[in-house]
Parts: structure tokens; sequence; C-alpha cells
């Protein structure tokens, strides 16, 4: 990213003079960036200063912070939501969302190491075919799917949720993957090879290892997915003991909003922390995940 | 079976205890049938029913005290706000795997009957587990559907006109039983007048309502298997009720739009509204006003079309304990203690012996209670026809096209030619 | 579902398998080589079974079961019954299911063209070398990420909400609404508020597009007295092209797939709605209704084949109109 060969801007040259260019334009890309920060932030600011107002004066009133603020839209969090704890939701969650980073990177690195590493009859076909499901719109699988899960009896249990990520259906993740291992140096695992290794030995003393950052970058979304997800629970999942965070926020919503709509916005940004910390902590990753996935490997 | 209330009870836990014995008997000799029997003649049954934590917090206390009445029966528990419930049930049910014994309401009886998913609690009355004396109003006629028993009422409701009682004494207008429908318009221009408030929420969308109105010239919303309206009738009611937008006396749509969950009421963007007597509890507690009940306005200076709709329990078909199912229920409408601990939440309770039971003390439930009474009293109560399978779809559609035209999205004509459409898919005729 | 990754790779790759190919490095002898390939593929095939299991019993046979459910009437409880046609002429004629396509299109012609403009006009500025740049990018990236939740729903709601910040800002204008939400016209421009906020993942694609367009263009276009837009208009965006349609491409596709965010800043406004006047009732919140709240899994199966028959439509459309204006370069 330091390369001199990337940057793209106009660059100052001799005519004119340079100083005298380059501070006001200084100037406007800073303003321009911060505006645009401005525009970026504001609901994240609107909702933290929300949850310290009293609920009615949150969507009325145009402060941002409230003059007096309050704590008890959290300390009543305490109370839970339908006579459930707080706790049980986010732990729901976190056992998803652990559960899909496991699956994920199990399957899809298996997957993976097979597409880019394993010269075998029907491979092309068989990527095409992934790359097919990349693009298949998800709903038409919905409706089978629950019918599927409904008879085998696996309705209201994380089955369905996890199931799809343990056999590797998030093409995105193993396209990831193998685009990563297709670039790693051969020699290595040709001289492995000679060396009498099998495929799982390759596959986990020497390709694993070497992937890293691509199973970080697909570990961290496929948490984030997995945290964020709502339809997916909202069909499958029927007890409120065994919601996951959105859900628990939209039971919120239908029940407990008007009475205590402070409480609402404080859940909500709650729900929103343990994704921002993941950003805060791994933002490279996923930025550079975001932005190799758009070039050719 | 005119029997006194102690003898009945008494028979009835003698019949249960008796029954225990036979079902454990039965557990030994088919260990391997029941997945809910146990080895000691303990089984367990299935509750679920919709509500807020309020209504757990009772629910749960009344179970107690059922399981002590009963200690081989367990009772596991489950419950969800109104939509997530169907929607589970719904899954369970088509499942094979519903919940023993269930909360329901009328326009749900035919639907789940037509699904075969409800049971005939018929034989139970007759094998005397459960009883069906004692009920207030005929209620007891109301989970009857072609002869078969598919629900037990446990409270009663009425609509009423729910309203912000300072707006209304400052503008000067006094409901009265009997006011008309002159009288309820007129009242709704001086609303918006002298309060400068819009009179109504938007009554041209509750089904309930317009039911009441169908009832006072003769008619009714369902019949048992389709729509007892025609385009024509329902084209009179919207018609006014865009005149009615338009002169300002419905709250601005858009707003009770986004006040939603909350009432438009308690949000203080109408001064009244058409809904079940038991919702001044609600708006109250959201609400900064005081709120009481006023009459439904009616056509001939009589006649209001009102009648008592009702929370239910069900019991499954594929229950394995039909008979521990039936003295659940039994217990539940009939014990005294479980109406002291209910109170209202479910509506006025619906036998004798639970009314007589519980007698509120706060204002709110008061009037919900003297609303009641004077219902009988004007002998203007009419019974009611459970509603057809797909009745909960219209109802829906019902609200959102009228929501629909409020908005100006529709035309009066179109709206009334979208809600036959709607309908006729749903009523499947 | 709801995911915050709305992006794959170029696509280019999406077509082939494009592994550089190499030559075998010695030739064993015929029957070794035989013995080997065997071995090779039996190892390939166990390697991939999660993922051939998954496609099998996930996709591929949903799929079919899909397409039969779609000539049925199945409401889970009696087997499904063949009825033919009759799904697709109920929704066809259906003016719910024509207003949610409507609505959809909508939100898709409206919202993506300004999420990428928004995103390209960003990373031109970001593209430039200066002092916080890192940290900008970070944190427009952000959105991306939280934009699916349903807090953030929440949150947008509140704000296009009745007295709120964007009402009462549009107030000081003169222009009264009475807030976005709860107008059955204007509930869609918050959707597409929320898709434009979450400009950052395509940006950041734009921008890693950007960072290979070699310089010595730029300079040599400024020896012959280009200015800024030339510059733009015929080095930057036939240099970006591929990136470009790859954003379009996915932007697009996941743009028809809108759920969640739609069904809850258009929750709880009556009845089995989406938005005032089925205002947000996207084309996936219809199925969700028709399928999971009304129990018409046949009706509803044969929605889910409308739309993936006119995703794919826009998708060739795409592929195909990608010869006149997307540049790969030689060799790639």
């Amino acid at each position: 990213m330091s390369a001199q060969a990337t940057e793209i801007t106009p660059a100052p040259t001799a005519k004119g003079g340079a100083l005298r260019r380059k501070l006001p334009g200084s100037l406007a890309w800073h303003i321009g960036s911060l505006l645009i920060l401005a525009v970026i932030l504001y609901p994240v600011i609107w909702v933290v200063g929300g949850s310290f107002k009293n609920s009615d004066d949150i969507v009325g009133s145009l402060d941002l912070f409230p003059s007096d603020p309050i704590i008890s839209n959290y300390t009543r969090l305490s109370e839970g939501i339908a006579d459930i704890p707080i706790s049980t939701f986010f732990l729901n969650s976190l056992t998803l969302a652990v559960g899909s980073v496991i699956g994920i990177l199990v399957s899809c690195s298996l997957t993976a190491y097979a597409f880019a590493k394993i010269k075998f009859a029907g491979r092309n076909l068989l990527f095409t075919l992934m790359i097919g499901t990349l693009l298949l719109p998800y709903h038409v699988l919905l409706i089978p799917q629950y019918v599927l899960f409904r008879n085998m009896d696996m309705i209201n249990t994380n089955t369905p949720l996890l199931l799809p990520k343990y056999l590797a259906t998030e093409a995105f993740f193993v396209f990831l993957m193998v685009q990563f291992m297709r670039n790693l140096p051969r020699e290595l695992d040709e001289a492995a090879r000679l060396d009498g290794c099998g495929h799982f030995r390759i596959y986990w003393s020497i390709v694993l290892p070497l992937s890293r950052p691509a199973l970080i970058t697909s570990a961290i979304f496929t948490f984030i997915n997995a945290w964020n997800d709502f339809m997916g629970p909202l069909i499958y999942l029927n007890d409120p003991e065994k919601y996951t965070v959105s859900l628990g926020l939209k039971m919120f919503v239908d029940q407990d909003a008007v009475a205590n709509y402070g409480g609402m916005i404080a859940m909500s940004l709650v729900a929103l922390l343990p994704v921002l910390a993941f950003f805060l902590a791994f933002q490279r990753y996923l930025i550079d995940g975001m932005a190799t996935s758009g070039l050719k490997g | 079976m005119h029997q006194d209330k102690n003898v009945e009870r008494r028979t009835v836990l003698k019949a249960a205890g008796a029954s225990l014995a036979v079902a454990g008997l039965g557990a030994t000799a088919t260990a391997c049938g029941g997945g809910s029997g146990s080895g000691d003649g303990t089984v367990t049954i299935r509750y679920a029913w919709w509500g807020a934590e309020d209504r757990a917090e009772r629910i749960k206390k009344t179970i107690a005290l059922f399981e002590k009445k009963y200690p081989k029966i367990k009772v596991k528990t489950d419950f969800q706000v109104y939509p997530d419930f169907w929607k589970k049930f719904n899954t369970q049910a088509s499942g094979g795997n519903p919940p023993d014994v269930f909360q329901n309401a009328i326009g749900f009886l035919r639907k789940y009957d037509a699904k075969n998913v409800l049971l005939d609690l018929n034989a139970q009355v007759e094998a005397g587990n459960l009883s069906l004396d004692g009920f207030r109003a005929g209620l007891e006629k109301f989970g009857e559907v072609d002869g078969k028993l598919l629900g037990v009422p446990v409270g009663s409701n009425s609509m009423a006109l729910v309203i912000d009682k300072p707006v209304y004494t400052k503008s000067g207008v006094k409901p009265e039983q009997g006011w008309t429908w002159d009288d309820f318009d007129a009242a709704m221009k001086k609303i918006r007048d002298k309060a400068g408030r819009a009179g109504d929420s938007g009554m041209y969308g509750v089904m309930y309502l317009y039911d009441l109105y169908l009832r006072q010239n003769g008619k009714a919303f369902f019949t048992e298997d389709g729509l007892g309206f025609t385009e024509a009738d329902l084209k009179e009611w919207w018609t006014k009720a865009e005149k009615g937008i338009k002169q300002g006396i419905y709250a601005d749509p858009k707003k009770v739009a986004q006040t939603k969950p909350k009432s438009a009421v308690a949000a203080e963007l109408a001064a009244g509204e058409f809904t079940w007597d038991n919702f001044t509890v609600r708006y109250t507690s959201e609400g900064k006003s005081e709120y009481g009940l006023a009459p439904i306005p009616t056509t001939d200076g009589k006649k209001t079309g009102q009648y008592l709709g009702s929370l239910m329990l069900s019991a499954s078909k594929r229950t394995q304990h039909p008979k521990e199912v039936a003295q659940f229920i039994n217990f539940m409408v009939h014990e005294p203690e479980v109406a002291k601990i209910m109170g209202y939440d479910r509506g006025v309770p619906a036998t004798q012996a639970q009314y007589d039971a519980f007698k509120p003390t706060d204002p709110v439930n008061k009037a919900i209670a003297e609303y009641e009474e004077s219902l009988v009293a004007a002998g203007v109560l009419e019974p009611i026809t459970p509603h057809p399978n797909g009745a909960d779809i219209c109802e829906a559609g019902f609200m959102r096209i009228a929501e629909e035209l409020a908005l100006g999205k529709r035309s009066v004509d179109d709206a009334v030619k979208q809600f036959f459409t709607e309908s006729k898919t749903a009523l499947g005729s | 579902m709801g995911t915050a990754v709305t992006h794959a790779p170029a696509m280019e790759d999406l077509t082939q398998d494009s592994e550089p190919r190499h030559r075998p490095a010695k030739s064993p002898r015929p029957a070794a080589l035989k013995r080997r390939g065997r071995r090779e593929t039996l190892a390939g095939y166990l390697f991939m079974s999660p993922w051939i299991a998954g496609f099998l019993l996930l996709t591929a046979g949903p799929m079919v079961a899909s397409l039969y459910f779609a000539f049925t009437d199945y409401n889970l409880f009696d087997a499904p019954q063949w009825i033919g046609l009759d799904n697709f002429s109920e929704m066809f004629a259906d003016p719910r299911w024509q207003n949610s396509v409507k609505v959809t299109l909508w939100y898709v012609a409206v919202g993506t063209p300004i999420k990428l403009i928004a995103a390209l006009g960003v990373a031109l500025l970001l593209a430039q070398k200066r002092r916080g740049q890192a940290f900008y990018r970070a944190a427009f990236y952000a959105p991306s990420l939280i934009g699916a939740s349903v807090s953030i729903a929440i949150v947008w709601k509140a704000i296009f909400s009745d007295d709120a910040v964007v009402d009462r800002t549009q107030k000081l204008f003169g222009i009264d609404v009475g807030g976005w939400t709860g107008d059955p016209d204007l509930i869609i421009y918050s959707l597409v508020a929320l898709t434009v906020w979450q400009f950052g993942a395509p940006m950041v694609i734009f921008l890693a597009g950007l960072k290979q367009v070699p310089r010595e263009l730029y300079e040599a276009a400024e020896v012959d007295g280009a200015g800024t837009f030339r510059r733009f208009w015929n080095i930057t965006l036939p240099m970006i092209s591929p990136v470009l349609f790859f954003n379009v491409l996915l932007e697009t596709i996941h743009s028809f797939q809108i759920f969640s965010s739609a069904y809850i800043v258009g929750g709880g406004a009556g009845g089995n709605a989406c938005g005032p006047a089925d205002g947000s009732m996207v084309y996936t919140c219809y199925l969700y209704v028709q399928g999971f709240e009304n129990s018409r899994m046949g009706l509803a199966s044969a929605m889910a084949w409308v739309l993936l028959v006119a995703v794919a439509l826009v998708t060739a459309v795409l592929f195909w109109s990608q010869k006149r204006w997307v540049h790969y370069e030689e060799g790639a």
C-alpha cells in the first residue's frame, strides 16, 4: 500500500507554485473527509447519546447528548426482556457465531484445498457449480430448506443455522481461500510430496499455517455475519430462551418498546458492541480481505 | 350436571384421583408408549399461550397452584407475543407436535379445526373431567363449532369506545348508551373544533367495529364460511371514512403508523379508539391521560350489535393426555383462586365463581367490570358465530387496506375490490 | 441471510478455473500415473466431501424441491397438491405482489447507482494519499459491517420518523412531510439512505482498483494536456471498469434480496404488512409473509423462482453488456 505507484492524485507538477496549490487542496480534502465522516458517524453517535436520554426525549430532541444523562436505560436492561436475561441472548448469539466460525474454517479450508491443490477429474465442473451458488439468491432455498429441517424435526434447534456452515455452503469463503492457496508457492508442497507427505499432512502442516490471513478474514466475517443474522433465527428459532441478540431486540421492539423506548435504544447499542469491537481489532484483515476479493487473487 | 360448585370440584378431584390411578396402571402396562409419562404415573403436559411478561408471571402462579392440587400432573409452559405465538404454533402443529393445551381465540377455531388440530372436548365433558356449568352469559357456547367443543372461554371482552376522558369533557361530549352514529359524528366534529384533536384513531379499519355496525343492520362480518356483507356495504362504510379523513375527524394515518406499537390514543393523536374494553389497562400504562369506556354508537338508538369476545383454552387432538388436559382447563376456568391471581388480564372471568372471586379495586379494572355489567343490563349482547378458516388473514387485510385508503393510496372502489379479492383467496371460496 | 460480506471475486475468475497450468515435472510411467491419478481423485473428493454433501443436501436438492413446490398448493399440514401454474397466475394478478415488485425495483434502481457513485466518489477522494487516509478508509467501511443489524434498522426508523432529525432538518427548508417512515411513498427512501450509508464496502474495492492504475498513464495524459475530468474519463474509468462491473453486479444482486432492514423499519404497521400501505414491502418480505405467516409454501416457492429468474436475467444482461464497456488487461 505504500508504493508510490499507487498514488493516483493528479500529481503536483511544476506548473504553478506547488506549495500554493497543495495547501488549499489538502484543506479541502480534510474538510470533505470530515463531512463524510460526520454523516457516517451520526447514527452511531445518535444511538450512544440516545441511550442516555429519557425515553420521551430520544426521538423528539435534536440534541445529540442530553444535558442530564441518565443510566437507567442500562440498569433496566438487567431486568431482561420478557423475563429472559439479556445474557441469554448474548450467549445464544455467541454459541452460534463461534460454532459458525469453526464450521466455516474447517469445511471451507478442506474444500478450498481440494480446489487449489489437488488435480482430479471433475474439478472444474465442481468449481463452476460452486461459483454458481455464489450468485444464487438465498430465498430459493429458504422454503425447501425449512421444509427439510422441519421434516427432520430440527426446527427450534441450532442445527439449521449451523449445519450449512459445516457443509461449506458459504461459497464466498471457499473462493477466498482457493484464491489465497493458489498463490502460495508451489515449491513448498511439491517438496513435501517428494518427501512422501500425504495430502492431509500438506494441508495441515503447510497450507493451513500459510493461509492464516485468509482464515482470519473468513473467521471475522463469519462471526459478524452470524451475529447480525436475522432471517435465519427468525425462521428457525421459536423459543425466546433460544433467541439470538437480533431476535431478542426484535422482541424488545414488539413487547417493551412503548414502555421502555430508552431501554431498547440502549440494548441496540449493546448489541452492536461485539461487532464494533471486532472491527476495531481486525479492521486491517477485513478491509484487505474485501479489497483483494474484488481483484483477481 | 346441576351440582353445587363445591360438590362439583370435589367430584372432579375424586375423578381425577381415580383417573390418575388408571393412568398410572396404564403407564406401567405400556411403558414404552407415551414419551411424557413416567414410571410413577406423573404426566407432563405442555401449555402455550401468547402475552407479555405480566401475564407470564400470573400464569406461573396459577400453575403452581394447579400442580399442588394435582401433584401427578406437571405443566411445562411456553409463551410468545401474539404473532410469534401463531408462527410457532403453526410450525409445531404442522409437524404433528403442537402443545397439549394452548390459548386460543374465536378467529382460529375453524382454521385449526379444518387442519385437524383441535381436540373435541365433549368427550371429556361427558367423562366428567371438564364442567361446562356456571359460565356467565352463555359463554360456554363460544367454543362450539359444528357441535364440537373446540375451546373453553377463560374470560370475556367486549368492543368498546375507549376515550381520553379529559378531552371528551373539555369538548363537552357526553356519550350515552343508545347514542347514534349521527351523534357520534357530531361529537367528532366538536372534539376537533374544541380540543383541536382528531376524535378517532381510524375506526374504518377496525374489523370488529365494522362487524358491530353490520350487526346493527342485521348482517355480520363473517358467516360460517365466508363474508356476510356485500361490496356495496363496504363501499358505504369506507366512503364515509374517506369523508371523515378529509374533515380531520380521524387522526393522521401517517402519524398513527409511526407511533405504533404505541396506540394513537395514548400518543395523544386521537381522543378515542374502538377496541376491546380491557385495552384501557394498556392505555393507562402507555399514556399520561385518564382513559374511560364509552358505549358503541347505534343505528336505531338501541342495538349496538355487541357480543362478548373471549380468549379460550383449547387442546390438541394429538395430545396423549386428554384427561389431564381437560382437568387442567377445568381448574383454570373454575377455580376461584385462579381468578384472584389472573384478575382481568384475559378479560372478565368467564365463570360466575371466578367472576365473584375477583373484585377489582383500581378504577380502570372497575370501569371494565361496570362496562360489561352495563352491557348485560342493557340487554344488547348477541351470540357470535366462530369465524371461518382464513378469518385472521381477512382481518389483517381489512386493517391494511383501510390504512391504504386513509393514506390516499387507493380509491374507495379500488380498496373494496382489493379486500374482496384477498378475502376470497384467504377464505378459499 | 443479512451478510456483511457483499462481495465476491472478480468476474473473470468466476467464469473459469484460472489456475496457471503447469507442465508435469517428469513423466512417470503411464500405469503409475494412472494409479496416482486415481489416488488424487479419491483424495480430492474426500477433501471436498463436506461441500459435496452440502451442495446435494442444502442446495441442489432444495432447488429441485422448491421447483416442485412452486407448482403445488402446500400449507405444511397437508401433502403438496399439484395445481399447475395456478401459483404463478395468482401471483401475477395479485396487486400486493405487483406492489412488492415495484418497491423492490425502485429500491434497486435508485439505491444501487447512488451507492456506487458515492463509493466511487469517496474512493477517488481517499485515493489521494494524505494523512489520515487509513483512518477515514476504516471509518467509512464500518457501516457496511453493522448496516445489516437489527440495531441499525431500529436507529434508522427513529431517525427518519416524525419530528426526528431528518424531519426537523427538512422543516428548516420549509418541507413538512411528517416523517418518512409513516409515508407509503417515502419509507422506501429511508431504506435507500440506509444502503447508501453502507457505501464503504464497494468503496474499498474501488480503492484497491484505483491503486492498480499505473501512474505513468496519468503522467502521459498530463503531458498531452488532459484535464482532471478527461483523465478520469479516459484513463481511470476504463482502467477500473472490471472492478466497477464487479461492484455493479454484486450490489444489484444483493439489493434484490434486501430483507431484514425493510422488515424492521417497516415493521409493526398493521397486520402482516411491511411499512404503511406496504410502502416497504420488498419482494423478500412479501415472500416471507406468504410463506411463513400465511403458510403458503407453494406460492412462496413460486415467488422465489420468479426472483431467481429475474436475478439471472439481470446477471445475464450485465455479463452481455460487459463486452462493450469493461476492459480487461491483456493476458489476464
